[in-house]
């Protein structure tokens, strides 16, 4: 449990784009020197390095440190720095993961300031697409009848959902339009002032029915860094701090086919997830005043509302259909503020907790709203995770 | 035309891929507690015994539709004149939750419903490779 002991007190989020001009080590380098100086500190005062170096490709793509992934590591010794504590997260709750090792390093006394990045490249090429002519290992089980991919993986349990509960994918047309107007309003997006209708959604082609290109978030490069430390130190520091009230990471599902996701394991064990989250941060849905939720493909955005209790199991979409999760309404669940990965880019659970800090530090400008209590969610409620996190008043 | 990827049998699955090959489906089954097992893996889900001793034993390939999907772009070669092709996650019938995902032979435009009964087919991809799919079950 956390409790509010640590604090974010500075970030840096670099322009969000389909192919940045310098490699992605050198975006990842300078965001950090960003970040660092945005805290108020220099590179030598930051003794812990933490995040995930995922590449998240179906493709056959190469892992390089520096190039198509950043390490902690990697970056630790392009800045120059001399850290006592480094590490990587491993598990697909990446942000949640890397913020958990954040808060853990500081609270055990590990590193006093502890940077956190997260940096994604978009290869040129086909993202996903993968000339194998052999499946061997887990693949075997699944390649060979053309299961592949986080398309397939998503569409099985959104058909599920949407056979089982009556719903349509014209209203997901929803989600993806409110990703896209908000990100629309946030000047590094990759959709900086290019807002989606829901006639362009409905007109986008399908790819793995019920999934079509717009309910996916678009692969670009881009990195963001944020400064973690306690906070005692944090208020020395020229940022009103954001304090980390507490995190949940997804214990194991039941053990699948690679890339299968049954609704209910999604929904069962996703469960789990959101007690350990409510119990470690002690706070309930309706505290919360800034959900901010993921939508890397925009049904997840229906299973966290649902998992996370804003709706009971099955309503999503028609709390969405009525224009529950419409920011510039008051009273309604402001879930895709920040414009998420379908409103940014594939930024992973960056979007979610930017969002969080600018707001509850007050630093979101003219996008600026009144939040004390924020929620980043990440990846699917069974897979991955979620931070709470407290304005510093 | 490109080839479609093709299983690459390893010391654990071998009996699987040789069965299939003689359109036989089979489950990895714990010799401890009697468990399938989809994937097989190192230990047994249900009992956890660490020496599970996996048979695969032959299912009756019956099942019933949980969830579709109808893929339109594929990322693997060789399925490009098999676009838009129908995948389907089976419950089979030998124990609750076990499911396994292969296409539905039925073609995209075959209605389907969620608890619809399938059988198990076998798509024959080269000599000795044999891959498991569905087709729907009369009516």
């Amino acid at each position: 449990m956390s409790n509010d002991q640590v604090a974010i007190v500075g970030y840096a989020q670099s322009q969000v784009q389909r192919h940045a001009e310098q490699p992605l080590g050198e975006l990842a380098v300078e965001t950090s020197r960003r970040a660092i100086a945005d805290a108020g500190l220099e590179i030598g005062q930051v003794d812990g390095f933490v995040g995930s170096a995922m590449f998240p490709t179906a493709g056959a793509h190469a892992a390089i440190d520096g190039v198509s992934m950043v390490t902690p590591e990697w970056l630790a010794q392009h800045l120059g720095a001399q850290p006592r504590y480094s590490a990587g997260y491993h598990g697909m709750g990446q942000i949640p993961g890397s913020v958990a090792l954040a808060v853990d390093a500081i609270l055990a006394g590990e590193a006093d300031y502890v940077l956190m990045h997260r940096a994604l490249h978009n290869p040129a090429g086909s993202y996903h697409g993968n000339p194998t002519f052999e499946a061997g290992g887990f693949a075997q089980w699944t390649a060979p009848q053309g299961f592949f991919g986080p398309l397939a993986m998503i569409a099985l349990p959104y058909t599920e959902y949407l056979q089982r509960y009556g719903a349509s994918r014209s209203t997901t047309a929803a989600v993806a339009v409110e990703a896209r107007k908000n990100g629309a309003r946030i000047p590094w997006s990759h959709w900086y002032e290019r807002a989606l209708t829901e006639e362009e959604y409905l007109a986008a082609p399908i790819l793995a029915d019920p999934i079509c290109r717009y309910d996916c978030d678009i692969p670009v490069d881009g990195a963001a860094a944020f400064v973690f430390t306690s906070a005692e130190r944090a208020v020395d520091l020229p940022n009103r701090p954001v304090y980390v009230s507490g995190y949940a990471l997804a214990q194991p599902p039941p053990r699948r086919l690679a890339l299968h996701w049954p609704l209910d394991d999604i929904m069962g064990a996703g469960a789990d997830t959101v007690r350990n989250l409510w119990e470690d941060s002690g706070v309930g849905p309706t505290d919360v005043d800034l959900p901010q939720l993921y939508d890397g493909f925009s049904p997840l955005v229906y299973f966290w509302l649902e998992a996370l209790g804003y709706c009971s199991p099955g309503e999503a979409h028609e709390l969405v259909r009525g224009g529950g999760i419409d920011s510039d309404v008051p009273g309604a669940l402001p879930v895709l503020s920040g414009g998420g990965a379908l409103g940014n880019g594939r930024m992973h659970g960056i979007p979610q907790m930017l969002e969080c800090y600018l707001q509850l530090s007050g630093r979101a400008g003219n996008r600026q709203r009144d939040a004390t209590i924020g929620l980043a969610s990440h990846a699917a409620p069974h897979v991955g995770g979620a931070v709470v996190y407290r304005s510093g008043v | 035309m490109a080839q479609r990827p093709l299983p690459v049998p390893d010391e654990q699955s071998a009996p699987y891929w040789k069965a299939a090959a003689e359109h036989v489906l089979t489950v990895a089954r714990c010799s401890r507690c009697g468990a399938y097992s989809i994937p097989i893996s190192a230990e047994c889900d249900r009992c956890h015994s660490p020496d599970p001793d996996y048979r695969f034993e032959p299912v009756t390939g019956r099942g019933t539709i949980r969830s579709w999907t109808v893929i339109q772009q594929s990322f693997l070669p060789g399925f490009d004149d098999d676009v838009p092709f129908v995948l389907v996650d089976v419950e089979l019938d030998e124990q609750p939750d076990l499911r396994m995902i292969g296409r539905l032979l039925d073609g995209a435009n075959a209605p389907r419903h969620l608890g619809d009964r399938v059988t198990v087919a076998f798509e024959d991809l080269a000599p000795g490779s044999s891959v498991p799919a569905f087709t729907l079950d009369a009516t």
